[in-house]
């Protein structure tokens, strides 16, 4: 049974926003090995409201624009959705397609059936389509998959070999 | 003079990114400019060079909303160009694959995006809380949409299988039929939700306009037909660009579109569908247009929202038609053989006509493509609503007149819609 999803938002064609999918794309290999775990890779952000039914927990990954600034591009930022969905902060999610992905959450919360959710966002610089990663968030993928295997393992319980 | 700025922080997506400049003088609009900023002016540029068997799994990539639209648009359009005739069923599998785009987009739309406004609710969220049966029913509802293309498509987000010539892969019957007992729920939901939607209060702007959509003798068009307007116009993909242009706008990065006779904005969409196919819905849509209190002509914008109720009904019905005659094309892909020239194609995006065109070699390799998408077909055309009906609002805070200027512009349903808030106001008030 799945207990633990993986799930990498965001768009391949638009500059930093291919991140998050980056990330757990590379992860995948080291994800499969813990039992328990599925790894998704979902453009959509409103699908992810289906892929937290029946859970006990999901890890999902996506650039993130922090309005106002205050974070540097590449800057790694983790929250836990709590009965509101994401931390105000991040509700302006990059998500590239349909509602946003804080918005995503937000409906599972108000309807009682998120898991517990843990978000891992990476600070984006720029989203135009065609670009490549910017520099900076280029050089935080690898420190993001460590960190979303890392999130994986301890909720995927004891009982998971260590990948 | 008083002077004053206002910057709603602006939510970046690569569907687009809106910005509203609304200057105001004395109570009169001095200046008014809709920015958008349409994606696929790259995607133009990335086919070029590329050999037509990679278009279709390019231009999906354009758009999480609407995949199948550009993947029709450009399949329909390079298998004339090619001559090529497809396997027996191919032609339903592909409409099917459109009825589920077409439920997981509209449901999005009326429910998450439209109705919070019409309802007051901030978003979605906030709606969830207050009313988690309507959201419930709305979510699952999308989602047989979004199954249905996964089932079809080979994946959920930018479908694999549609091929130039057919399908890689198509789908078992009993895969398909599985789709029915939940087809059959959702099409019982339709009622009961048209009833919602004609108890919601809107903003009313009727106006004269010309609308334009494909037109089918035989069905309600999705894939095929010719164009034709609610002014009496007919013509066909391939005048498209003698018929319609697309013009560079000073103000803006984005590109108009208008009529090149008269230099007048058209309107597409769901409305202009209904508009110019009320003869080819089916039962319960018919049943659904009267609960709504849609009544034609219609050309009040604001009654997009019925229309998209409509077309969900139409896209139920028509999909557990299709299943139930399903016969999996055997083989599921023609042999194609590529020839230079131009091939040209509209077909039913959610959200209104989606016209591509490519010039291709011997080779089969793309020269140059052209994609006029809804979104900017539409975009004069809601900057004139904007401009009836700010005048209405003008003393409103800038909250509210943001808020309000967000739903005109949502009702169309753009690309930029995707945003709960999407709009960046900047309104100069002297």
């Amino acid at each position: 049974m799945t207990r633990v999803r993986v799930i990498g938002c965001g768009n391949l064609d638009a500059g930093d926003d291919a991140a998050g999918l980056l990330a757990v794309r590379e992860a995948r290999p080291r994800l499969e090995e813990i039992r328990g775990v599925e790894v998704v890779e979902s453009g959509a952000a409103l699908n992810v409201v289906h892929l937290l039914d029946d859970l006990s927990a999901a890890v999902v990954v996506d650039a993130v624009r922090t309005p106002g600034g205050g974070r540097d591009p590449g800057e790694i930022v983790r929250a836990e959705a709590g009965p509101e969905g994401l931390p105000a902060e991040l509700r302006t999610s990059l998500s590239s397609h349909g509602l946003g992905l804080a918005e995503a959450i937000g409906i599972a919360a108000a309807l009682e059936r998120a898991p517990r959710v843990v978000f891992l966002g990476v600070e984006a610089l720029d989203a135009t389509a065609g670009h490549p990663l910017s520099p900076a968030v280029a050089a935080a993928v690898p420190e993001l998959v460590e960190q979303v295997v890392r999130e994986a393992t301890l909720l995927a319980g004891p009982s998971a070999p260590v990948a | 003079m008083t002077h004053r700025s206002v910057e709603v922080p602006v939510i970046a997506r690569v569907e687009g990114e809106g910005a509203l400049h609304l200057s105001v003088s004395d109570h009169e609009i001095v200046d008014l400019r809709l920015e958008i900023y349409e994606p696929p002016r790259f995607f133009e540029a990335f086919l070029a060079g590329r050999h037509f068997s990679e278009v279709p799994d390019i231009v999906p990539r354009i758009c999480g909303i609407c995949p199948v639209a550009y993947q029709m648009s450009a399949i329909h359009g390079l298998e004339l160009l090619f001559g090529v005739e497809v396997p027996g069923g191919t032609r339903e599998l592909r409409r099917l694959l459109y009825c589920g785009e077409w439920i997981e987009s509209h449901v999005l739309h009326v429910f998450l995006l439209a109705a919070p406004d019409f309802l007051g609710f901030d978003n979605a969220i906030e709606m969830a809380k207050v009313a988690p049966d309507l959201v419930k029913t709305a979510l699952e509802m999308k989602r047989v949409g979004n199954d249905l293309m996964a089932a079809i498509g080979g994946r959920e987000i930018h479908p694999v299988s549609p091929r130039v010539g057919g399908f890689s892969k198509a789908p078992r019957r009993r895969d398909l039929e599985a789709f029915l007992p939940r087809l059959e729920w959702a099409l019982g939901e339709m009622p009961g939700i048209a009833d919602f939607v004609a108890g919601l209060s809107s903003p009313s702007l009727p106006r004269p306009t010309e609308m334009v959509s494909l037109v089918h003798p035989d069905e309600y068009p999705m894939n095929e037909g010719s164009l034709g307007s609610t002014t009496g116009r007919s013509f066909d993909a391939s005048t498209f660009e003698e018929v319609t242009r697309e013009v560079h706008v000073e103000h803006s990065n984005a590109l108009h579109s208008e009529m090149i006779d008269k230099g007048t904005p058209y309107f597409v969409g769901p409305l202009a569908r209904v508009n110019l196919n009320a003869d080819r819905l089916t039962p319960v849509a018919r049943d659904c247009m009267d609960r709504t209190g849609l009544s034609l002509p219609q050309a009040d914008p604001f009654f997009s929202m019925a229309a998209r109720v409509v077309e969900t009904a139409v896209a139920i019905e028509e999909s557990i038609r299709l299943i139930r005659g399903y016969e999996p094309p055997e083989p599921p892909m023609a042999e194609v053989k590529p020839r230079a020239g131009r091939a040209m194609w509209v077909t039913e995006a959610p959200r209104g006509i989606l016209y591509h065109r490519y010039d291709v070699d011997d080779d089969g390799r793309i020269l140059e493509a052209k994609i006029v998408p809804p979104t900017s077909q539409n975009l004069r055309h809601m900057e004139e609503d904007l401009r009836l009906f700010v005048p209405d609002v003008l003393d409103s805070s800038d909250e509210d007149l943001t808020r309000m200027c967000e739903m005109v512009v949502r009702n169309y349903d753009p690309c930029i819609s995707c945003a709960t808030h999407f709009l960046r106001l900047d309104i100069k008030r002297t």
